[in-house]
């Protein structure tokens, strides 16, 4: 028998992200461990070589049935480490780079790892990524690395449960809730040529952040979810708009924290914590309660399981089970498009603090994530902690920076020492 | 360390301005960047190319098996007259089409489209050759093929070295559509030997023209210009 299954059937988020790749868009994030000593990409290599055949749902390529997409195990060569780019999550061709839907980049001290949603979430790619940093660690020499937390044993095989569709294990509930399809603000910029992702990265100290958070009697996740949403307000007010709408995130929850499973590939939901300005003027700290109380209410095992089994019902309907993958990708795209990216106004994902073995501590100084390029044009946040240093990365396909630059200078108002990065290329004119 | 003045965020040491602001970097102390490395490398990515070196393969043994079978039938079995010249005609049109922009993708898209306007003009010839007439070829099948190619290879410049975007497509494509339908009338009054006006391409140049007006006149306000792009953008 086989080590490994033939082929995967793709999970219950990762049916959709196919259907909205276009040319110039992939649903791609990417996840970045900075070291504290330069990168030796041919040991890296070695490292990528060793790591990958333990995660099987990674090592694969995305191939059409008729009715469905599915994973097949993928045995060509690759993926090749190369040197980073300044345009981070390019759109990724299902039939290029060897129909890897991974990429792996080093620049000087940082390991970057790309990925295809379709292959598995943020938890899934932080356990490639720390399996394969570990790996490159040992065979720097730091032999005494041990496995645990987010690093895998690359000589064991792959637990089944890593590889399952965890949605449709707890996909039981007894109502299905509709699904929320008001339309929101949406940010008006000017678009960036292809090819163009502008990264904004905030650096700054976890526990300033949590003595922040508690002075508003909130959590970090809540806070910075206000900040977004107070940001976004303030650039509607600025757009000067005729017809003021609400103004929502979209902010995927980790179902891991609810529903126990090791599962290496999607397993998130959508919430949309928002504010409506057409009910009046919300200071900062209605902002805060409004948030802090949505998510009190709405991120618990019952809502969550609802949530995903609305989502699970329409999979697994026989009419729709029947529909040929062409006209279930044209739907697919039509409603995302017209519903589902209208429903919130910008997105923003918190991985949390991020625990690693101590014996592999030493040698990590930080940890980025960038949730890639937004599908339209507004601006996606994504946020990770390592020890005490905290990272927030904006990334958008837009020319202006308005929503940053007003999240950031709220931080600064709230005592927040931030540092920023990013690889915005200024015009020339506006540098005099 | 820099901040910005604007924006109270301490800037990285290689940034000549705030990004989030454009204010420039002004620090008297810290001149001599050259040494450091930036957060960001300079060098900017491309979409990997696909691989279609295999479907070219495929195309090409298909055209090529269906071309010799098809001679071979026609020189042995069915002998009655030249059949096989239009199947070997439209393998060599698919197989211009198709394969060199599957292989060789780096070529000049004008190359291309010259190729096919070729191939086309090739293929009206097995037919002409074929049922032994050649008066329609001359008169008719090849000038309608050269204003096609010439319109399409207008099109194409126009698309790549001029204005950009979903507006100034839309403009070159009606301007397109108006030369080419003239043109067609053109040929087919010459061809029927019948004085050259303009009849039913009038209505489609007329049509052109009121479209063409109202795509000038979005694209000279910038207000409407950015409407119409977010309703159609894609």
């Amino acid at each position: 028998m086989p080590d490994h299954k033939e082929w995967y059937k793709l999970d219950l988020s990762a049916i959709v992200y196919p259907t909205l790749q276009r040319r110039d868009f992939s649903s791609t994030y990417r996840l970045s461990v900075l070291l504290k000593e330069e990168v030796d990409p041919d040991l890296l290599q070695q490292a990528v070589d060793v790591t990958l055949p333990r995660f099987p749902t990674y090592k694969a390529a995305i191939r059409k049935g008729l009715f469905w997409r599915y994973l097949e195990p993928n045995d060509r060569p690759g993926p090749f480490v190369t040197p980073d780019v300044k345009n981070p999550c390019q759109p990724m061709s299902f039939k290029a780079n060897n129909r890897y839907l991974l990429r792996v980049y080093y620049y000087h001290n940082r390991i970057s790892l790309e990925a295809h949603h379709s292959l598995g979430d943020g938890t899934g790619g932080m356990c490639v990524l720390m399996t394969m940093t570990a790996e490159y660690l040992r065979l720097l020499g730091h032999t005494e690395i041990q496995n645990g937390g987010f690093v895998l044993d690359v000589n064991e095989k792959p637990d089944p449960e890593e590889l399952e569709d965890a949605y449709m294990r707890y996909a039981n509930s007894k109502i299905c809730p509709p699904r929320p399809g008001e339309k929101t603000y949406r940010i008006r910029g000017t678009k960036e040529p292809f090819y163009t992702l502008n990264i904004i990265d905030g650096i700054m100290s976890t526990s300033e952040v949590a003595a922040v958070s508690k002075r508003y009697q909130c959590s970090i996740t809540e806070y910075f979810n206000a900040v977004l949403l107070y940001a976004l307000l303030k650039k509607q007010a600025k757009d000067k708009r005729f017809h003021v709408k609400p103004v929502r995130i979209a902010m995927p929850v980790n179902l891991r924290r609810f529903f126990p499973s090791k599962t290496l590939r999607n397993f998130i939901t959508m919430i949309y914590p928002g504010v409506d300005p057409r009910l009046g003027e919300y200071t900062f700290e209605e902002i805060v309660a409004q948030v802090h109380h949505y998510m009190r209410y709405y991120v618990n095992d019952k809502f969550l399981r609802a949530d995903i089994t609305t989502n699970a019902r329409t999979q697994s309907h026989p009419l729709i089970r029947v529909v040929p993958l062409f006209l279930k990708d044209f739907v697919v795209r039509q409603f995302y498009t017209k519903v589902q990216d209208r429903n919130s106004s910008a997105g923003l994902t918190n991985m949390g603090a991020l625990n690693v073995h101590e014996s592999m501590r030493p040698y990590i100084e930080r940890i980025d994530i960038c949730m890639g390029q937004p599908f339209s044009s507004r601006t996606n946040c994504a946020i990770i902690s390592f020890g005490d240093v905290l990272t927030v990365n904006f990334a958008s396909s837009i020319v202006e920076a308005d929503v940053e630059r007003y999240f950031f200078r709220k931080l600064v108002k709230d005592g927040i020492h931030v540092k920023v990065e990013s690889n915005r290329e200024i015009p020339e004119a506006s540098e005099s | 360390m820099s901040y910005c003045v604007n924006c109270g965020v301490e800037l990285d040491a290689t940034a000549k301005n705030c990004p989030l602001c454009n204010t420039p970097v002004i620090n008297p102390n810290e001149i001599k960047k050259d040494n450091l490395i930036p957060p960001f490398p300079k060098e900017k990515a491309q979409v990997e190319e696909i691989q279609r070196a295999d479907f070219g393969w495929l195309v090409s043994m298909v055209c090529l098996a269906t071309a010799v079978t098809c001679g071979i039938l026609n020189w042995l079995a069915f002998r009655h007259n030249l059949w096989s010249l239009a199947v070997i005609g439209a393998c060599v049109l698919l197989w211009v089409i198709l394969v060199p922009a599957a292989i060789y993708p780096k070529l000049t898209p004008y190359l291309y489209i010259l190729l096919d306007g070729a191939a086309m003009a090739l293929y009206l010839y097995l037919i002409a050759r074929m049922i032994d007439k050649y008066h329609w070829l001359w008169g008719l099948g090849l000038p309608l093929v050269v204003c096609t190619t010439v319109v399409v290879e207008l099109f194409a410049v126009a698309i790549r070295k001029f204005l950009k975007g979903i507006l100034a497509r839309g403009l070159y494509f009606f301007t397109a559509l108006a030369i080419l339908c003239v043109s067609y009338e053109i040929v087919i009054d010459l061809f029927r030997d019948v004085p050259v006006g303009l009849g039913w391409s009038a209505v489609v140049l007329t049509v052109c023209v009121i479209m063409d007006i109202a795509i000038i006149t979005t694209l000279s306000r910038r207000r409407l210009r950015n409407e119409v792009r977010r309703r159609l953008h894609f």
